[in-house]
């Protein structure tokens, strides 16, 4: 399982793909500093809203998450070195799960260091609501991480189909449909936050807390679930 | 259809179809230690074929199963298998060494650096074993794959077009290695598009023509086959009518005609006898041979002409 997990973590932390997951989380903070110093900074409602839920949940996240988690099986089936796993004498389950943990290893730590630098910002030091956010924010790479490997073993356009779900589902549909926030990893992300820290966020409409992270658990496990089976019946290249 | 008292691996009544396309029609044999070649021009099915038999692909009817058990979805049979498939693709990031201590992981070696060693040396690579892969030429490429193959010391080795890219002095290392390891007991299922690749080692062959088993058997009987078979051959000169009258009393010549570019072509079931008369009866009439070649020595003509026989 190490093995896989191992080979899984060089073949994602190529040079180009770091930097740019670097300069994308980046931009979270760099805006929160911006917004801050304007004349007209905004309330914790509106940077809640416009930073750490649109634009941190909603857009950086997903997209740092899909860059690195798509291409954890997608790469493998495009060049053909899945086979080099699938024929090896160990269980799917043993190829799936290391996988996920290591697009997780990567992804984390820039959606942590941004959404921890972002909220100890904007949140003018309040240690609750920044761990608040970073915890909420890591569930959510856990979530879509899962659901993105399992997207590049069932797509071969992996990345086009992720970013359709980001900017039609993520984006537009679960901003507009209130429905659709019941079926969306984003929500889900500002419900545990919310959760996390009531007093911070008290203003705000959200999912219950206890069902929201019975909800992540079962993504995460359904997600991972899926890849396990489809890793069993697929034809691979 | 070759029948073993006791088969390593046995295709039942195979089928494969992608939609409309049928890629493996209804393919059934038995496959015992030794080497057996699976012999087919481009697109005959022969890694569709071996995808099934290796478990990578399912099949739409009919079973595979290796040592009795099924190959589909069964992880603990690759202890047992070694399988190298056509594509050349390698984690260029490595090195040859580390590509080869992963495969020892991942099929569960336990004295891993004995196994890398031993299995380097099989290929014959030490020297470039610690290059990063992406520098490897074509050849050395599939040798360290072969290596990442043999180092979990499978009982079967499936090996899909093993030889591409290899120079001749690798091929001729490449065919005393899998001797050796045929001797050892080990069943070998080598595939290939070239008749003379699979001829020097292999005992059987299948021959897969259209996603159909075309012919199986001894090599010999398969060459004798091939060798009864009429050949065109067109044959360029300064008198092609002449040399057309004078060849079609050739014993084995079925017919001759001349084409409105003036080249004769000669169908002939004799084919060495009429490389030998050709010169003869040119050097009688005076005549100025230009060219000689075969007009369907390709191997889609050879399978044509044994699906038909």
């Amino acid at each position: 399982m190490g093995i896989v997990y191992r080979l899984t973590l060089r073949q994602l932390s190529g040079r180009w793909r770091l930097v740019i997951m670097t300069l994308l989380a980046a931009m979270p903070v760099v805006i929160a500093v911006l917004m801050l110093r304007s004349a007209s900074a905004p309330s914790v409602q509106q940077f809640e809203t416009a930073i750490v839920s649109a634009m941190l949940a909603g857009s950086i996240a997903p997209l740092i998450v899909l860059a690195i988690a798509a291409p954890a099986f997608g790469n493998e089936v495009e060049d053909k070195t899945l086979a080099n796993l699938v024929l090896s004498p160990i269980a799917r389950s043993q190829i799936a799960l290391p996988k996920l943990l290591a697009a997780i290893t990567i992804a984390a730590p820039f959606i942590v260091a941004s959404a921890f630098a972002t909220s100890y910002v904007a949140f003018l030091g309040d240690t609750t609501a920044t761990i608040a956010v970073t915890v909420a924010a890591v569930i959510g790479v856990a979530m879509y991480a899962s659901a993105f490997v399992w997207l590049g073993l069932v797509s071969t356009q992996a990345i086009g189909v992720g970013l359709l779900y980001i900017v039609l589902w993520e984006g537009l549909f679960s901003g507009y449909v209130s429905g659709v926030r019941l079926l969306s990893i984003r929500h889900y992300s500002i419900a545990l936050m919310h959760g996390l820290d009531e007093r911070r966020f008290a203003f705000s409409n959200h999912l219950n807390f206890p069902a929201t992270l019975i909800i992540a658990a079962l993504v995460v496990v359904g997600s991972a679930f899926l890849s396990v089976r489809r890793l069993r019946s697929m034809d691979v290249p | 259809m070759i029948s073993i008292a006791t088969p390593v691996i046995r295709v039942n009544a195979v089928s494969r179809w992608f939609g409309s396309v049928v890629a493996v029609s209804d393919v059934t044999f038995d496959i015992g230690p030794g080497i057996t070649g699976l012999l087919g021009p481009n697109g005959a099915g022969k890694t569709t074929l071996l995808r099934m038999m290796t478990g990578l692909a399912d099949t739409s009817t009919g079973s595979v199963t290796m040592f009795g058990e099924p190959v589909r979805d069964n992880p603990p049979l690759y202890k047992r298998i070694g399988v190298m498939s056509e594509h050349e693709t390698v984690y260029g990031f490595m090195s040859g060494r580390d590509f080869v201590r992963t495969m020892a992981r991942l099929r569960g070696v336990t004295d891993l650096e004995k196994a890398v060693d031993r299995a380097i040396g099989l290929v014959d690579l030490a020297d470039a074993q610690h290059r990063q892969m992406d520098t490897y030429s074509r050849g050395m490429r599939q040798r360290i794959r072969l290596a990442g193959t043999l180092v979990h010391d499978p009982e079967v080795l499936i090996l899909d077009e093993p030889l591409n890219g290899a120079d001749p002095r690798q091929r001729v290392h490449f065919k005393r290695l899998l001797l050796q390891l045929a001797a050892e007991g080990r069943t070998i299922v080598l595939s290939s598009h070239i008749l003379e690749e699979v001829e020097e080692v292999a005992e059987t062959v299948l021959l897969i023509v259209n996603g159909k088993l075309a012919a199986s058997g001894g090599f010999r009987a398969i060459r004798a086959a091939l060798n009864q078979r009429p050949y065109h051959v067109r044959v360029m000169c300064d008198a092609p009518r002449t040399l057309a009258a004078a060849v079609v009393g050739l014993p084995g010549v079925d017919a001759v005609h001349v084409d409105p570019d003036g080249a004769v072509v000669v169908l002939s079931r004799n084919v060495l006898d009429l490389q030998l008369e050709l010169p003869r009866l040119a050097q009688l009439d005076g005549i100025s041979l230009r060219r000689v070649e075969p007009l369907d020595d390709s191997l889609e003509s050879v399978f044509g002409y044994l699906v038909e026989r």
